[in-house]
């Protein structure tokens, strides 16, 4: 599966500022200049959306975005909470 | 004392009637204030303010760096950016050693320091952002500015209340008097509409409370100011020494001729209500300048429309300038913009001084019966001035003055 996660996309559009061409199932964080500060940012954000206890930190530094589409979509899976958070944070 | 001269030869705005410098002036010229209700402050004593309309801030950045900025760092990069245009220099070309930051900011990213205590409290640490140490500090528009045109000499945020705009141009000033810096890039920025800020404001009681349609109610030196109305916004200078200014043909605005700055060290809020101290700054920057008082030809006013601020201020004129030079007060239209308040009035005092244009004061007949001075009302006043002087007054006792005149 190399889908990419619509808020995947949404994100590093939206917030980062990355344009659309070059965001690509096989592109990386360092591919996409995000820097470690931006990564961390991200994975506020992506948690927002899957919710639950899995961590970003968990995947490797070189992960794709499919990669990061296929650990939201397992932590979606697994359960737990899901939204409440999107409306409060990163709201500036 | 023999001193170069230090000529401004960029401006860049963002204010609640313009997104640039020429939409600003016009909004002011046009003396209608764009005071309005504010979604985000429903349930608030105060839910009005004059804000930064009609842009995208986000794309207006254009840059992968934006999330990490506080609305007061994003209106800090957009004018300065435009104040280098408007100099004629490219930072991809210059020496960046040779280029100071110095952008104030009264209250930083207060906002959204509160914006995170109130995730932090709902919702845990996880959901917190990690950029909330940079949305938050205020040394960042500053830092910020540097990172983006790789400016590599001084850099920081001067802090004095509603006078840290007029404050960071005369560090600038002083910067490139001593030799620190080639290139100044100077201003001020401040966005703190927000809810727990706005709250605090209406019980410290210098909040004008809502009477009717909020763009009425900036009435600064009127018989009837009911307080000031809170603003938003930022303005940068490019500063240079005039001499480099004119060896890289370089035409300056103006000229920054003098600044002067006291402390009342009297109370917090309350200017001390005799005006010495706040008296001394003026004559420190006429002494600066080498002028007399009756050099003066126009006066931008702190004007806040308090009741205590513009007595003290009106009595200051009359007393300082006999003479009765024109005096305008901009936020009138502009509501106090806090930090930048400052350097948005030394900017429009620069376009008085370049187009001979003074804007009226919104809001204002005429000024109350006890106050004997010339307030511009109604409409601009066109007529050739020479030299003006802008007042800043901060909270804190914080005086600054600049003196400004036709290169």
């Amino acid at each position: 599966m190399s889908a990419i996660h619509p808020k995947i996309t949404e994100v590093l559009t939206h917030t980062f500022k990355v344009p659309a061409a070059e965001i690509h199932p096989g592109s990386t964080m360092d591919s996409l200049e995000m820097d470690s500060l931006a990564v961390a940012e991200f994975a506020v954000l992506i948690r927002e959306t899957t919710g639950g206890d899995r961590e970003f930190d968990q995947l490797p530094k070189d992960a794709t975005l499919a990669d990061i589409s296929r650990f939201m979509d397992t932590a979606a899976r697994s359960g737990a909470r899901v939204g409440g958070a999107a409306a409060m944070s990163n709201a500036r | 004392m023999n001193r170069p001269a230090v000529a401004v030869t960029g401006l860049g705005m963002i204010t609640p009637v313009g997104n640039d410098t020429e939409s600003t002036w016009r909004g002011v010229c046009a003396g209608v204030s764009p005071a309005r209700t504010v979604a985000g402050l429903e349930g608030c004593a105060i839910d009005f303010a004059c804000m930064v309309d009609g842009i995208d801030l986000d794309a207006a950045i254009g840059s992968r760096a934006s999330f990490r900025m506080g609305k007061y760092v994003k209106l800090a990069v957009l004018a300065a950016r435009e104040a280098v245009t408007d100099a004629g220099l490219d930072p991809a070309r210059w020496d960046g050693s040779r280029v100071a930051v110095v952008v104030g900011t009264s209250s930083g990213g207060s906002a959204s320091l509160t914006e995170q205590a109130v995730v932090l409290d709902r919702l845990g640490a996880g959901a917190t952002s990690p950029s909330g140490i940079l949305l938050t500090i205020p040394n960042m528009p500053a830092a910020e500015i540097a990172i983006q045109m790789r400016a590599t000499g001084p850099s920081m945020a001067p802090c004095t209340a509603c006078s840290s705009g007029a404050t960071a141009l005369s560090v600038a000033r002083d910067l490139l008097v001593t030799g620190q810096c080639d290139i100044a890039i100077a201003g001020a920025t401040e966005s703190i509409v927000y809810p727990a800020a706005m709250a605090a404001f209406a019980r410290s009681g210098a909040g004008a409370r809502r009477d009717g349609d909020p763009a009425g109610l900036c009435r600064p030196f009127a018989a009837d100011r009911a307080g000031l109305v809170m603003g938003e916004g930022a303005a940068v200078m490019v500063l240079e020494r005039t001499d480099d200014a004119r060896a890289r043909d370089a035409v300056p605005r103006a000229l920054l001729a003098g600044t002067g700055a006291t402390t009342d060290a009297h109370h917090p809020i309350s200017p001390h209500p005799s005006g010495a101290v706040a008296q001394a700054a003026v004559e420190a920057a006429l002494r600066d300048a080498g002028w007399t008082a009756e050099d003066v030809e126009h006066v931008n006013a702190h004007g806040t429309a308090t009741p205590v601020n513009d007595a003290t201020e009106a009595a200051l004129i009359a007393r300082v300038y006999p003479h009765r030079p024109p005096v305008t007060a901009p936020k009138g239209v502009l509501g106090h913009c806090m930090g930048a308040a400052g350097a948005i009035e030394a900017g429009l005092t620069v376009l008085t001084l370049q187009r001979g244009v003074v804007p009226p004061i919104a809001n204002l007949d005429a000024p109350a019966p006890e106050f004997d001075i010339d307030c511009v009302t109604k409409q601009p006043l066109r007529r050739p001035i020479r030299r003006a002087v802008s007042h800043s007054f901060g909270f804190g006792g914080h005086n600054a003055v600049l003196a400004l005149q036709r290169p």
